[in-house]
């Protein structure tokens, strides 16, 4: 419970500074989320991926992005929400975190949200399948409550198992 | 071993170019008054280069020229002496030198000797003199040149070239017969040893006789073709070329006229263009003798024929060398476009005495008013035999002047970025191009012939381009090995050991950036295999072994990666003793480690087991600074070691660029490429051929082998149709020496695939070095076939009893730990 308040002091830290930017928002199952637009690199189809032997499975494999092999995460299995579909209307965010580029299947892309400080709120403990240290607010517009996620801490998680253990060695 | 130097003959090429060039822009830059002390240490720092590298590859001459050159470049740098305008003249009448013998070498145009030695002279003279004459040259600016000059000028250039001048004294009579020459040299006082080595050296050039002289000094007597410089240079490893007595030995038969076409065809081939700028700027009395002057040799033989024992003779000869070479400089920078306007010099009241021709000479050398006496006595020289002679050399010039433009072969330097870039590019482009051919292979041939044709070509085209491409970025691991061997040999009779080196796969190529990478870290192998590696002589004749230790450098390639090994077949690694040392260190460690984990503390900093410290290694700086570096680009580093036997550290390096000749074989919908060098055979196996092991290790038996069968879908928990081998496809793989049968669906086809790394952007599989993106866009992966074959004899998967998954959690578990 400590680690957790204190996780807590860290996501104000992280408000701080991430206050007032424009996040990508987007929509898993019934719930509303959004990320820094400046880690977004494109959005694109989901395409045929290659599939990786054993690998979790919400890693769906690597597709070819103009000539770069580029990893793609369902997070809908990742977190279990949404229905796992995958149709003309499925919709990857290509995410540039660094200088590594991965894609996240998500349900559906929905609006591009300036927000400021003030809207975002702090996240109580709970449990989730996100672990809240990756989430750095939560940001209510028009009565509508948006999760704010630092993906690139997510997305180079040892749980997310995209890249090798770094900081093992 | 030995080595073809010839093949870096190139690189030095390009570098000496490079560095004249720099050399001359600043040179051309430089401000007299006040010289920048960052600009002559450049051309300074230039001149040591081009020297260092000649020297390496035995291009003796231009050796020679960059020492005199970089003598009295230091000399200047140091403030012993005046930058002056002679000097930088000289300086680029010694770059203009350098590039005729680095063509010389390179296209094998012709190298004129004479103004080599001219050069070279002049350089000498004004290292030596050359203070001496500045200061004289402003204090007395003699009204009456022809003797005062002379006292001045003739000490030092007779103390510092009695062979030229020796040379030219008995020219007349040099024996040219059988078109060998017969020389004299009087060798210095040297030991026995030098002189019978330089008697061995000279003999490749011809016959070689010795005898004592009356002072008691050894007496070489060469029957060569060669020319006196040849000689010079090859002398000039033992003794100093200035401490040389040369003379051509006397041949009664030879006539002066056999020696004036000599002189006359020894010309430079830029004359004519000078004589009407010497006509206007002589007066017409010196009008004549500039013109003969330009065949300077033969104005100064004919001198050396009227009086030939007597001083004066000499001193017309080193007018005429200093004449000589200031004409070659003048004329070659016409001949080279720069430095037209020539800056008049403090002196210039009196060259108006004598002419712009001389103002030069009497700079360089303070004596160039005795010329004129040279020149007047050679006055009778018909004019037209020269004007013809320079006719026919301005010729032969423009010829040659066209073959070096064609056949120069030249390098430019490239960002890596750029190269990468391109590389890239052409990788779309050869996507691209495979994702046409396979929308037009579902065209009707007939109908659309001339499309289908078009795309043929466009295909061979890309291919040869993407081939060209990706060619400029790698090199083979030569350019590493072939540093060591000199490196071993001298590190070994340092520490009195016999070290046998051995290099292997010298001929594997690898990305330039990363051949550059690791000369560093390779050197420090090496280093340490032959410091604390190989025993000494005694030790391993007690233990048993041969007193030559083999150290091996080797390299191949395997599984996507480039693995680069140093073995030695010296000590080992002593387990204990490292262990030892780690708990002294403070470094926690425990005795259930394993080998590899207490191998790897010599990774650790400051980690030493050397008992002495010496000035190679021992330090214990340095084995985490290669890791460091390997680990930086990518790579892995691996110690197998036996206490006794010896020990190979193996460096693993991505090939990030390479391609590959690969097989790609279907497994469900889903199509892997095999890298093909990797693939003994293909088979389709009949049900007898199929063994089992307690009815489940799965065997195949193929030509009196059993071979074992790895199931890649199995493996790779890959959904397919075909789980019987008799349906599939065996594909004999082997590496590491093991072989074993993987068991895919189908073959698809055989063809040339760019590696692109995984691990950009996601991170290592198991099993998987690489993907590539095939013609239609999609994704394949590359087989890390070392690995499967590992992860076969691990587990047999075929009967599925252990998934795969539970051996890569525990792998997982073990690398968290």
């Amino acid at each position: 419970m400590s680690m957790n308040t204190e996780t807590v002091a860290n996501t104000s830290n992280n408000k701080a500074k991430v206050a007032g930017g424009e996040y990508l928002t987007f929509v898993l199952g019934d719930e509303q989320y959004g990320l820094e637009i400046l880690k977004v690199q494109e959005i694109r189809g989901y395409d045929t991926v290659t599939q990786i032997a054993n690998t979790p499975d919400f890693i769906k494999g690597v597709v070819n992005l103009r000539g770069k092999i580029v990893p793609i995460v369902d997070l809908r299995i990742k977190f279990k929400l949404g229905k796992v579909e995958y149709d003309e209307f499925t919709v990857v965010i290509i995410l540039n975190l660094s200088g590594r580029v991965v894609g996240i299947v998500v349900d559906g892309v929905s609006d591009v949200k300036a927000l400021k400080e003030e809207q975002i709120r702090d996240v109580p403990s709970l449990v989730s399948n996100i672990d809240t240290k990756y989430i750095v607010g939560l940001a209510t517009v028009e009565e509508q409550m948006f999760i704010l996620v630092d993906i690139e801490q997510l997305m180079s998680s040892q749980e997310m198992a995209l890249m090798d253990s770094v900081a093992v060695h | 071993m030995s080595i073809d130097m010839s093949q870096f003959y190139e690189v030095f090429f390009d570098e000496a170019e490079e560095l004249l060039a720099e050399a001359e822009r600043l040179l051309l830059g430089i401000d007299m008054e006040n010289p920048d002390a960052e600009d002559l240490n450049a051309i300074f720092r230039a001149a040591h280069s081009i020297k260092g590298g000649a020297a390496t590859f035995g291009f003796m001459d231009m050796t020679e020229i960059t020492h005199v050159l970089e003598n009295l470049l230091d000399k200047i740098r140091k403030n012993e002496m005046v930058l002056t305008a002679e000097h930088v003249d000289a300086f680029l009448a010694a770059k203009d030198v350098l590039k005729m013998e680095l063509d010389g070498h390179r296209l094998a145009t012709a190298v004129d000797e004479e103004q080599v030695a001219d050069v070279k002279m002049m350089l000498k003279s004004l290292s030596e003199a050359g203070g001496l004459a500045a200061a004289r040259a402003s204090s007395a600016p003699a009204p009456a040149p022809a003797n005062e000059p002379k006292t001045v000028s003739v000490k030092p250039v007779a103390e510092s070239a009695p062979v030229t001048v020796a040379e030219i004294v008995n020219s007349p009579v040099a024996a040219v017969t059988d078109g060998l020459t017969h020389f004299n040299i009087v060798l210095p006082e040297i030991s026995d040893k030098d002189a019978s080595n330089l008697q061995e050296e000279l003999s490749l050039l011809g016959e070689v006789s010795t005898s004592k002289n009356a002072q008691g000094r050894s007496v070489l007597s060469l029957a060569t073709d060669s020319t006196q410089a040849d000689i010079i240079s090859i002398c000039s490893f033992i003794v100093e070329p200035e401490d040389l007595l040369i003379t051509l030995a006397v041949a009664p038969s030879a006539t002066a006229q056999t020696t004036e076409p000599v002189a006359t065809d020894a010309g430079y081939g830029f004359f004519d263009d000078d004589i009407p700028t010497f006509a206007s700027a002589s007066s017409g009395a010196t009008a004549t003798p500039s013109v003969t002057a330009t065949s300077t040799t033969a104005a100064v033989k004919e001198a050396g024929k009227i009086t030939q024992n007597s001083d004066t003779v000499k001193i017309h000869e080193e007018v005429g060398y200093g004449l000589f070479a200031t004409e070659g400089k003048e004329n070659e920078e016409e001949g080279y476009g720069f430095f037209a306007p020539f800056q008049p010099h403090p002196d210039a009241a009196v060259a108006a005495l004598i002419g712009d021709d001389t103002v030069l000479t009497e700079a360089n050398s303070g004596k160039a008013t005795v010329e004129k006496v040279a020149v007047t006595q050679t006055e009778t020289n018909p004019t037209t035999i020269a004007n013809a002679a320079a006719d026919k050399r301005n010729a032969t010039r423009r010829e040659s002047d066209k073959a070096p433009a064609a056949t120069e072969t030249s390098s430019i330097r490239v960002g890596v970025e750029k190269v990468d870039q391109l590389i890239n590019l052409v990788g779309e482009l050869v996507i691209t191009q495979a994702m046409i051919e396979q929308r037009i292979s579902a065209l009707d041939p007939v109908q659309h012939e001339s499309l289908i044709n078009s795309v043929g070509q466009l295909t061979r085209n890309t291919r040869d381009l993407q081939e060209s491409v990706m060619s400029i970025r790698m090199m083979p691991m030569d350019f590493v090995f072939s540093r060591f061997p000199r490196m071993v040999r001298d590190l070994a009779s340092k520490l009195g050991k016999k070290v046998e080196f051995v290099t292997i796969g010298a001929a594997t190529e690898l990305d330039k950036g990363l051949i550059e990478r690791i000369v560093d870290p390779l050197t420090h192998l090496v280093r340490n295999s032959v410091d604390h590696g190989i025993e000494t002589p005694e030790k391993r004749r007690a233990a048993g072994k041969s007193e030559t230790g083999t150290l091996t450098l080797s390299a191949s390639h395997k599984g996507g990666s480039i693995v680069i090994e140093v073995t030695d077949d010296g000590a080992g690694l002593n387990r204990d003793k490292l262990l030892a040392k780690a708990a002294k260190n403070g470094l926690s460690v425990s005795e259930n480690m394993t080998d590899s984990e207490v191998f790897n503390l010599i990774f650790a900093p400051g980690f030493s087991t050397a008992e002495v410290v010496t000035d190679v290694s021992g330090r214990g700086v340095g084995m985490d600074v290669v890791k460091r570096n390997i680990t930086a680009m990518n790579g892995a580093v691996e110690i197998r070691s036996a206490l006794g036997y010896g020990t190979t550290i193996s460096i693993a390096l991505p090939l990030t660029l390479a391609i590959l000749d690969g097989m790609s074989v279907s497994l469900g919908h889903s199509v892997y490429v095999i890298p093909l060098n990797l693939i003994v055979e293909t088979l389709q196996p009949r049900a007898e051929d199929i063994k089992t092991v307690t009815g489940e290790g799965r065997m195949v038996h193929v030509r009196g082998e059993y071979l074992p069968i790895i199931a890649l879908h199995s493996l790779f928990n890959h959904h397919t149709e075909i789980t019987d081998p008799t349906q599939g496809v065996l594909v004999l793989i082997e590496a590491d020496g093991k072989k074993s049968a993987l068991f895919v669906d189908r073959l698809v086809g055989q063809q040339q695939v760019v590696i692109k790394s995984l691990e950009t952007n996601y991170r290592k599989v198991q099993g998987v070095s690489g993907a590539t993106i095939m013609g239609d866009g999609s994704v394949a992966l590359i087989l890390d076939v070392p690995a499967i074959i590992q992860m076969g004899q691990t587990d047999n998967y075929i009967t599925g009893a252990i998934p795969f998954a539970n051996y890569q959690n525990k792998a997982v578990e073990t690398q968290l730990i």
